[in-house]
């Protein structure tokens, strides 16, 4: 048995098309509402914070330079300047002490090796800005034998080193030699030792020289 | 109508609060304070480390022997005052035996922060090494030249024999002359 068209067969009530389209329109400006309310209170709440924020960091700031500027009124210049000081001091004193020069040294080898038959009549020594020291100077000898063992006796010793004798010359009236003398000196036969100091070295109060 | 024209009026304030306002705050004076604090804690902590250096120097110099630190300073003084030394050179050579007859002073050629020094002589901090040369010639016998000389080689006050000359004679008196250097710190 065939039914009618147009009666329904179920007995819930279908909703109308206008009804559904009046639904649509509402929620969608409700949303719209919603996002726009909510993006200006996210900016807003964004704005208060960064307000409060940029107060908590200029306070923060505010401490840091008070901090910095108690730091800075700390520092005593002329301290520091004194630590400089006494730092380059210690090390020129370093240095310059290892740099000098005890030419006594010089001189008593000297006489160990010169015997009474040769005399020096003239000698200079110089040091250049290295610390090379070099001896020139001249003398007479007894003998040409007494000249000949002050050049073995310096050969032997080699601390006087490189020396030549020249402008050698034999006076006819008493058989003595005139010479001439250049040499180079050992570093370590100059060279000052803090432990050579004798107590006399002590300073009086008022001078700087023994 | 009017329920569609508040949100576009919230949205156009958003964006013109967003732009106008926490823009150009969050890159502008907030990104400065945080530059600013940064750079605060930097300086803070190299005081922190300046602090503690100085401490430790403070103990350091405080270990040293007062004596030793004078000692030092007349070694390598803060001015040149030649004055001084060669009154002492005049004393020492009195007791020595020796008699000065002329001091001359005649500055190394260098004027820079180290003239005069020795090779490689060099100060790091606040200047450098000072020197002059004094010519001093003086007579006597070979044993008052020795003891002179040693005294020299001994003076608390720095000075180097950079030249010395002897020149002898048949009465056992020398003329010696000698270039002394000295030094002092700038």
């Amino acid at each position: 048995m065939a039914l009618i068209p147009n009666i329904p067969t179920s007995f819930v009530p279908r909703p109308d098309s206008t009804s559904r389209r009046r639904f649509n329109t509402s929620d969608l400006g409700s949303a719209l509402g919603f996002v726009a309310y909510g993006a200006i209170g996210v900016v807003l709440a964004i704005a208060i914070g960064l307000f409060i924020y940029g107060h908590i960091l200029d306070s923060v700031l505010a401490g840091k330079d008070v901090q910095l500027a108690n730091a800075r009124a700390s520092i005593d210049s002329a301290k520091v300047e004194s630590f400089l000081r006494l730092s380059d001091r210690l090390k020129a004193g370093e240095q310059l002490l290892a740099n000098h020069i005890a030419l006594s040294g010089f001189f008593d080898d000297l006489d160990a090796q010169l015997p009474v038959s040769v005399r020096i009549s003239e000698l200079s020594v110089a040091t250049d800005d290295k610390g090379a020291v070099s001896v020139t100077g001249a003398g007479i000898a007894k003998d040409f034998n007494s000249l000949a063992a002050v050049s073995s006796a310096l050969a032997a010793d080699g601390r006087i080193k490189d020396a030549i004798f020249s402008d050698i010359a034999v006076n006819p009236q008493d058989g003595s030699v005139s010479f001439a003398l250049a040499a180079a000196l050992d570093p370590k036969l100059v060279a000052f030792s803090p432990s050579s100091a004798t107590p006399a070295a002590t300073p009086a109060a008022t001078t700087t020289l023994p | 109508m009017m329920s569609r024209i508040y949100p576009l009026i919230s949205v156009i304030a958003a964006i013109a609060l967003f732009v106008g306002y926490v823009g150009p705050t969050w890159n502008g004076s907030i990104a400065g304070t945080k530059n600013a604090i940064a750079s605060d804690d930097q300086a803070l902590a190299a005081a922190q480390a300046y602090a503690t250096e100085e401490s430790q120097l403070v103990s350091e110099r405080d270990a040293m022997n007062p004596a030793d630190i004078a000692r030092l300073t007349t070694l390598l003084p803060d001015s040149v005052d030649n004055v001084s030394i060669i009154l002492d050179l005049d004393a020492l050579a009195a007791r020595s035996g020796l008699t000065l007859s002329n001091v001359n002073v005649s500055a190394p050629a260098a004027s820079s922060a180290s003239a005069g020094a020795p090779a490689g002589l060099s100060t790091g901090g606040t200047g450098g090494i000072g020197s002059v040369d004094l010519v001093v010639s003086a007579t006597g016998s070979y044993a008052a030249f020795q003891k002179f000389l040693r005294g020299v080689e001994l003076s608390e006050r720095l000075l180097d024999v950079r030249q010395l000359s002897v020149k002898g004679s048949d009465t056992g008196i020398y003329i010696y002359q000698m270039s002394l250097r000295l030094y002092w710190l700038r």
